[in-house]
């Protein structure tokens, strides 16, 4: 091939992939506006009346901007209590989860032990047992043999047992992956283990630490079956139940309901927005570590 | 010998002492695998041997509740068929949905971050509220969905309170939601090597061929992972039928998830649903060991043969 042949062709090259490039634009514009047309379809009800909810055709904006809805959805939906509720359960298992899963990862990351071996296998085991499996004994042995019931500790201290071993795991990899020369140097400088987790393991792998709080987050979040039963009196409920709860009394108002909806949205956009580097750094991490 | 033996008896202790930190660490691991996971495991496989109602202490009945599980009872069929349906669906779906958006995301692209927010907001929000939410865009009347099938001229379709649109309805949403998969498999294209592309672009390779040849075998590992974390999760899945078709129109909803909550929880047979959950357990293994067993056929291990 001449010089000049190979030229033009670059040249012909850089053209389509221009051209590619705008046309994935284009698709990536389309796909965004239709993975994000649910929720404005949701948020635009909220703001409408019944009346104009039911026209036909139905229209993309809502005509007055009703934010008055919220203040009749409040009064029936207590949001902001649900909110609280469910605040306690998470914001507890959430430090309390990451810490654990911390200890956790870092015995298993950088110290030797008799029954390593015995113990991660037993860990690793855990992950694949889907969650489900020990619902109904977990939910005998707190409520029969502790006598705990419509309370919030079953939801709480299973993450006080650090967090989960997918989260261990998690933490572990990120741990390995940090450079032993950092501890042995404190080691020499007179460093116990607890020293080094806290003043150099832990600060180095802070963005796995985010990561783990925002797994238990989400778990907590989205976990309707557990909350469904082991919380019976309404002055407890969480959001998820609060929400399901209200749906089933105002089955056809609907512009009510969405306007709950979308107060239960906000707590979630709300974190992820103010996390959400830490989400995409982390999500990413979890799929190249394992 | 006292020089010899003094080095070897300091770093046993050093070693007693790390052992020690060691196990403290794992106290609160060690309590969540025994009292959270593995007791409980034992303990299904003992309830569901028994015909406890949670009222009057258990009898044993040996395998009658395995037994009646499959011969008589008028669910169980059912929903291990909608479950896998659902499942099935729903990973195929969001695997093609999030590898698919991950692929366009990965071209170079202005504000690349803003857009792989958009596709992972719908994973932050609670899924309770999301079924909520589209329940209304599934509307049998007003809804969404129903007004673009009127202007395209169709007849309106109840979708979830359709038997036989319930399932693919209700994947829709979990493909929806699948945006966590969207991030993994992006990071995992910006693993694969930007050099094997340049080199199959030489060679005169189309870009269905580069994806075919080149993108795919390296993405298997991640395509594994996530394989395995959505059908993990899809076999589970309940919240769509406790917050908005309690297992209906007519069972098709009744995900196994789901019944054994029924069984449970609002009928209290306790010693049956412990017989469910065992069978769910074996399902789901099942599934999860043809998935590794098959893995090392289609998973390209990127360092050769050097493990």
């Amino acid at each position: 091939m001449s010089v000049a042949a190979y030229g033009g062709r670059l040249r012909s090259k850089k053209r389509r992939d221009r051209m590619i490039n705008i046309l994935t634009f284009v698709v990536v514009i389309v796909f965004t506006i239709l993975a994000l047309f649910p929720i404005w379809w949701i948020f635009r009800t909220s703001l409408m009346t019944n009346a104009e909810i039911y026209k036909y055709p139905p229209s993309l904006l809502p005509p007055n901007w009703l934010f008055s809805n919220y203040e009749k959805t409040l009064e029936i939906f207590k949001f902001w209590k649900y909110l609280w509720n469910t605040m306690v359960i998470i914001v507890p298992s959430c430090l309390a989860g990451t810490f654990t899963a911390t200890l956790c990862g870092y015995a298993f990351a950088r110290l030797r032990f008799r029954g390593k071996n015995l113990i991660w296998a037993l860990c690793v085991g855990s992950m694949l047992l889907p969650a489900m499996v020990t619902l109904i004994p977990l939910y005998i042995g707190w409520t029969r043999g502790l006598g705990i019931n419509d309370s919030y500790w079953p939801l709480i201290l299973p993450y006080f047992c650090g967090g989960g071993a997918f989260n261990i795991f998690l933490i572990r990899q990120f741990i390995m992956s940090i450079p032993r020369e950092l501890d042995q140097a404190a080691t020499i400088d007179g460093a116990g283990y607890f020293r080094i987790l806290f003043s150099i393991i832990m600060p180095a792998i802070r963005p796995a630490m985010i990561v783990v709080a925002l797994f238990i987050f989400i778990g907590l979040w989205n976990d309707l079956l557990q909350q469904m039963i082991y919380i019976n009196s309404s002055d407890k409920y969480t959001i998820a139940l609060g929400l399901t709860n209200f749906r089933g009394q105002l089955k056809s108002d609907w512009s009510l309901t969405m306007a709950a909806t979308c107060l239960s949205f906000a707590p979630g956009v709300i974190f992820y927005l103010i996390g959400q580097r830490y989400f995409v750094e982390g999500i990413t991490l979890t799929g190249l570590k394992n | 010998m006292e020089a010899i033996n003094k080095p070897q008896k300091r770093r046993s202790r050093i070693y007693s002492s790390e052992a020690r930190v060691a196990y403290i660490c794992l106290i609160p691991a060690f309590l969540g695998l025994i009292f959270l996971t593995y007791l409980p495991l034992f303990g299904v496989l003992g309830i569901s041997l028994t015909n406890w109602t949670g009222l009057k202490s258990p009898e044993f009945i040996g395998f009658d509740n395995y037994i009646k599980l499959f011969t008589t009872d008028p669910y169980i069929k059912d929903s291990i068929i909608a479950t896998i349906y659902f499942a099935v669906i729903s990973v195929i779906g969001s695997m093609i949905y999030s590898l698919f958006i991950a692929m366009l995301l990965n071209r170079k692209i202005p504000a690349r971050g803003f857009f792989r927010a958009v596709f992972y907001v719908p994973y932050v929000l609670p899924a309770a509220a999301i079924y909520v939410g589209w329940s209304w865009l599934y509307e049998g009347n007003f809804g969404f969905f129903n007004y673009l099938l009127s202007e395209l001229g169709l007849k309106k379709i109840l979708f979830i309170a359709d038997s036989s649109y319930v399932v693919p309805s209700l994947s829709l949403i979990s493909v929806w939601l699948a945006g966590n998969l969207i991030v993994i498999f992006l990071a995992g294209l910006q693993n694969v090597p930007i050099v094997y592309h340049e080199a199959a672009e030489m060679d005169g390779a189309n870009g269905w061929q580069r994806f075919r040849h080149i993108t795919l075998p390296c993405m298997t590992p991640i395509i594994f992972y996530n394989l395995l974390m959505s059908l993990i999760a899809n076999l589970q899945v309940v919240t769509p039928a406790l917050s908005l078709t309690n297992g209906g129109p007519s069972n098709s909803s009744r995900f196994m998830t789901y019944l054994m909550y029924d069984q449970a929880f609002v009928n209290y047979k306790i010693g049956y649903a412990c017989a469910t959950t065992f069978i769910i357990f074996v399902i789901l293994a099942a599934f999860t060991a043809v998935l590794f067993k098959t893995s090392g056929k289609w998973i390209y291990n990127e360092g050769g043969d050097d493990k």
